[in-house]
């Protein structure tokens, strides 16, 4: 996450050219959103809309997107806080449209950085079925049951970009596994308890 | 010899002389060598034991190991055969009659048969096919304190190691779970737990 610099504020002020109020505000949308490689490609996009050069777009687009990721880094949740992060000079009218924009969209903002955070491939969907097994080439007759459980598991979503691959995973377990890991996940559910009450 | 319980195949020759001289051993002797069998059926991991106690045995009563060993290779047919039929302790017994084992014998060891029954049938039900076996579970939970887009975090994850056996071998798997999946996942296991127990 890169830092808010200085000459970020010149560039933003290049958002008083912008068409309309909408306008800003998709801007600022697309800027939080993009990660750092996708800026250049943004930029390109909103340069006729905003009749600058290239480079002026490009510096507007990293400035609009420090200045977003800046805000929900910090967790700045008050018109206050957002507002003195700007210079004294800065146009009046800009500095309080972009603090209400922000405003709005901060939390879920907030939310996407967590749901786009690092962490062990996640768990996005369960189902089971329990199966009675009669016979097998070691026992003609039988009635054993089992139960198959398949795990959608998506990798990282920072690693696959749009395209998140989702595997999955079918394991059978018998009674005594089941048994087992049911115990485990009441020990797990006790220490959230005792975690939760503290 | 009429039709056999235990197998559907024709049974090799030396069979019925096997069991001719079995006939030859006393009650003690024909009693020992039985126990020496179901131990190693009970613990069929347990090879070694098994030949050493043979071994034993053979010396003991003055029988040489290569024929004695022929001859639990023909005995071993039968309870083999038996578990994979699911016989009765009665058609065991009527099997070792007509590959000709004398009646006492027969008797004693299908006696034997329906003691150790129970742990063999466990034991072959054990041996089935699983698919994607899960064996162990491992577990964390902590909280995420922040990370580079957001300074101050406070959520909580659990992850999950699964192992699990793939054909041989064992394979790791990582998941991560947010609180709500987790109940969600307690709450169907659960019911899974209902449901097998509803079937047992």
């Amino acid at each position: 996450m890169a830092a808010l610099r200085d000459t970020d504020f010149g560039a933003l002020q290049i958002l008083l050219k912008a068409p309309s109020k909408d306008a800003v505000r998709q801007l600022c949308q697309e800027c939080f959103s993009s990660p750092p490689a996708a800026l250049g490609p943004l930029a390109q996009r909103a340069c006729p809309g905003l009749a600058v050069s290239a480079q002026e777009a490009e510096q507007l687009v990293c400035a609009l997107h420090n200045l977003t990721r800046h805000v929900v880094y910090r967790g700045l949740t008050r018109a206050e806080d957002i507002l003195c992060l700007f210079p004294e000079n800065f146009h009046q009218n800009l500095k309080n449209l972009l603090t209400k924009i922000i405003l709005e969209n901060v939390s879920a903002w907030r939310n996407e950085a967590q749901a786009s955070q690092i962490s062990l491939p996640r768990l996005v969907d369960m189902d089971w079925r329990v199966d009675i097994k009669t016979s097998s080439d070691s026992i003609a007759r039988m009635a054993v049951p089992t139960c198959l459980l398949q795990l959608k598991i998506q990798e990282d979503a920072a690693l696959c970009g749009n395209n998140p691959v989702v595997s999955a995973l079918t394991v059978e377990l018998s009674k005594e596994t089941l048994d087992t890991m049911l115990e485990g996940l009441g020990r797990i559910r006790d220490q959230l308890s005792a975690v939760a009450n503290k | 010899m009429g039709l056999l319980n235990f197998t559907r195949d024709p049974v090799p020759e030396a069979v019925s002389g096997d069991m001719h001289n079995l006939n030859q051993l006393s009650a003690q002797q024909f009693s020992a060598l039985t126990e020496v069998l179901f131990r190693f059926l009970t613990e069929p991991k347990e090879v070694e034991r098994f030949l050493t106690q043979l071994s034993d045995f053979a010396t003991m009563n003055k029988i040489s190991l290569g024929p004695l060993k022929n001859i639990v290779k023909s005995i071993l047919l039968v309870p083999n055969g038996a578990l994979k039929r699911n016989l009765s302790p009665e058609q065991v017994r009527a099997d070792f009659i007509a590959l000709g084992l004398s009646e006492e014998k027969a008797s004693y060891f299908a006696e034997q048969w329906k003691v150790n029954s129970p742990t063999l049938t466990r034991l072959a039900v054990g041996q089935t096919l699983m698919i994607n076996q899960l064996i162990d579970m491992e577990w964390k939970f902590g909280v995420t304190a922040g990370s580079s887009e957001l300074e101050k975090v406070g959520s909580i994850f659990l992850q999950l190691k699964l192992v699990i056996k793939k054909g041989s071998q064992l394979e790791n798997v990582y998941v991560e779970l947010t609180l709500p999946q987790f109940y969600s996942f307690l709450h169907e296991m659960e019911r899974v737990k209902t449901s097998l127990e509803s079937f047992s």
